[in-house]
């Protein structure tokens, strides 16, 4: 298993709230020594930092959806020049998407939370009602299919499948009709089999694996004449997902 | 009203794009439309050496929004060279011109009975020829889309390189879709 | 009216009748994770990745202007603060909905800084605590890059770099340009 060494990885600059202060434990030991003790961070007099700023600020927040293109055009570039084929860039956009979805999937909770505390009671109760983490697939599924797709794309996914094959109970579909990260994207003839949508299957992956369920996640061409670039996430959750679905499921767990 | 076809030059003078719009037309060799990329390139850039006071002919009927307090509002004056700036004289000069968001100088239009090859140049230097019918109006409107078709199409496709052949197959697209919404 | 109100006002106009968004945080997150995996393959080299940042804006500015410009409708600026204005008011408005404070020109006209108050690239964004970053690191090192590249698709050659980052701890985040000369290639000679 890959997972601790990806973890470790996505956390070398911290961006994005609620991991924004976690830093990894080796790394900063292994610099204490070799520079003279930090004092902490600076922060400026005025105390602009992260700390200092709420949370949902950006919220509703908008920004242009070409800059998004270019950033995102620039990953895939920069990607390309340091893999040996298709799939290998495809597993690099998987692992730029991924510590997006453990990060997202913090701020739904936090974001979910905060929604359903403020209809009922006062502020100071939110740490006292923990949101509802799913702890069975399908509403895992929805989580994904329809608040992280609107926080990402202001919209939920297209359609959500369970595989009709006996032999791949562990295979779900998500789909996209016309990924956002794939707008202005033609993927050369000679590369066709690409979808640059990997990215986003990085983040179904993160959001997976930081709820607890191993899966892998990937993104395939499925077109249609009136949807060119419709996109099947398709996911596979690993077999501990499995057999721990069963015993919640004879227990009684929804 | 037709839209015939275009033709995408890139700063080089070199052809990076040609399509049809209507069925039938006639077409040329990849080789003719490569001579014809070049010529074009190369008599644009004589026009606009010769005559850099030439008066334009204005394909864009609405006025410039562009910055330029000093911008004469008449074509075809000479340079008020009242821009006190450190710019090179050949940038000024350019600018005086009352459209600058089409460098002054080159052929911009060219027209026979049967249609009219309108010449868009970006400030970056990429050229758009538009074949049309001699009578259609607004051909400033559907270069605008073009460019805008382009720089969301082509620009922002990781898989472009610049100044090579345009082969972006959602840029095609949206490129048919929007031109057959419009008639 | 100036040339800053006259290009706040087309920034603005842009930005709500012209401009495709999406949620910020999007952006954000993916730029985040842009400089995350730059600081992994430099290995903490952080002199690289600012670098390596750099040359990415200039890729993206390339190609940016051309959306920059077909948006817009502006045309050439007259001189070099008009520049500064079309940049600050319309560029950075209609891209990342912000418009930097056009600032401590020198006397020739040719250096100017643009100071930041806010940073949507570096929203929700602490350096990594490791006693090199705050000293190292340019986060936001991309924006140099674009600039560089968007303004030599239109002929000017500049170099752009910043002087300050709230995230080392600073007061403002300052980025400051300077034109190194007009690019002449294509333009004809003047005959006047």
């Amino acid at each position: 298993m890959t997972q601790p060494a990806r973890h470790a990885a996505m956390l070398s600059i911290s961006n994005g709230g609620p991991n924004a202060v976690a830093v990894d434990k080796q790394q900063s030991q292994h610099i204490h020594t070799q520079s003279q003790s930090s004092q902490g961070l600076r922060v400026p007099s005025n105390r602009k930092t992260i700390y200092d700023r709420h949370l949902n600020r950006s919220r509703s927040a908008e920004l242009s959806r070409a800059s998004f293109a270019f950033l995102f055009a620039e990953m895939v570039t920069y990607a390309q020049r340091r893999v040996t084929g298709i799939q290998d860039l495809e597993r690099r956009l998987n692992e730029q998407g991924y510590p997006l979805g453990l990060r997202l999937l913090d701020l739904l909770y936090y974001r979910t939370m905060a929604s359903s505390t403020s209809s009922s009671l006062s502020s100071s109760s939110t740490s006292a009602a923990p949101p509802n983490r799913p702890l069975r697939i399908l509403p895992l599924l929805h989580l994904i299919h329809g608040p992280l797709w609107r926080l990402l794309f202001n919209r939920p996914a297209d359609a959500l499948e369970h595989s009709v094959s006996p032999e791949t109970p562990n295979e779900y579909m998500i789909t996209d009709n016309d990924p956002l990260v794939n707008t202005y994207i033609s993927v050369p003839k000679e590369m066709s089999m690409l979808n640059c949508a990997a990215f986003v299957a990085g983040i179904i992956e993160g959001v997976c694996d930081g709820c607890g369920f191993e899966a892998k996640v990937t993104a395939h061409n499925q077109p249609t004449e009136m949807w060119p670039g419709r996109t099947i996430f398709l996911l596979r959750f690993g077999e501990s997902v499995m057999e721990r679905e069963k015993v919640l499921e004879r227990a009684g767990v929804k | 009203m037709a839209v015939f076809s275009l033709i995408i030059i890139n700063k080089a003078g070199g052809l990076v794009y040609q399509r049809e719009f209507q069925p039938g037309l006639r077409k040329l060799s990849t080789n003719d439309y490569l001579v014809l990329a070049g010529t074009f390139h190369g008599v644009h850039a004589i026009t606009r050496s010769i005559t850099p006071k030439l008066p334009l002919v204005a394909t864009t009927t609405n006025p410039p929004i562009a910055p330029t307090t000093a911008t004469t509002p008449t074509p075809n004056v000479t340079s008020p060279s009242s821009t006190s700036t450190p710019t090179p004289s050949s940038s000024s000069s350019t600018y005086t011109y009352p459209n600058p968001g089409i460098p002054a100088t080159g052929l911009e239009c060219l027209e026979t009975d049967k249609f009219r090859l309108t010449c868009f140049q970006t400030l970056t230097g990429t050229k758009f020829l538009l074949f049309t019918e001699p009578t259609m109006v607004n051909i400033d409107v559907v270069m605008k889309k073009i460019y805008e078709l382009y720089a969301d199409f082509v620009m922002k496709n990781p898989f472009y390189q610049l100044e090579m052949p345009v082969r972006c197959e959602s840029f095609d697209r949206n490129l048919q879709g929007w031109l057959r919404g419009r008639t | 009216m100036s040339s800053a109100t006259k290009a706040s006002r087309i920034g603005e106009e842009l930005w709500k009748t012209r401009v495709d968004k999406v949620n910020a945080e999007l952006v954000t997150l993916t730029y985040g994770t842009i400089v995350a995996q730059l600081c992994q393959d430099y290995d903490g080299n952080y002199q690289e990745v600012n670098k390596q940042l750099e040359k990415m804006g200039y890729n993206i500015g390339m190609r940016l202007i051309e959306d920059f410009l077909a948006k817009s409708n502006v045309g050439r600026c007259a001189n070099f603060r008009e520049t500064a204005d079309m940049i600050s008011k319309v560029g950075f408005r209609i891209f990342l909905n912000i418009a930097p404070t056009v600032t401590n020109w020198t006397s020739d006209n040719n250096q100017f800084s643009l100071i930041f108050d806010e940073n949507p690239l570096a929203d929700f964004v602490e350096l990594p605590d490791d006693g090199r970053a705050q000293d190292e690191l340019w986060f936001s090192n991309i924006l140099c890059g674009v600039l560089r590249g968007a303004l030599e698709m239109v002929q000017m050659q500049i170099e752009a770099h910043f002087v300050s980052d709230v995230l080392r701890g600073d007061d403002t985040t300052e980025m400051r340009v300077s034109l190194v000369r007009y690019i002449e290639d294509e333009m004809p000679p003047d005959e006047e």
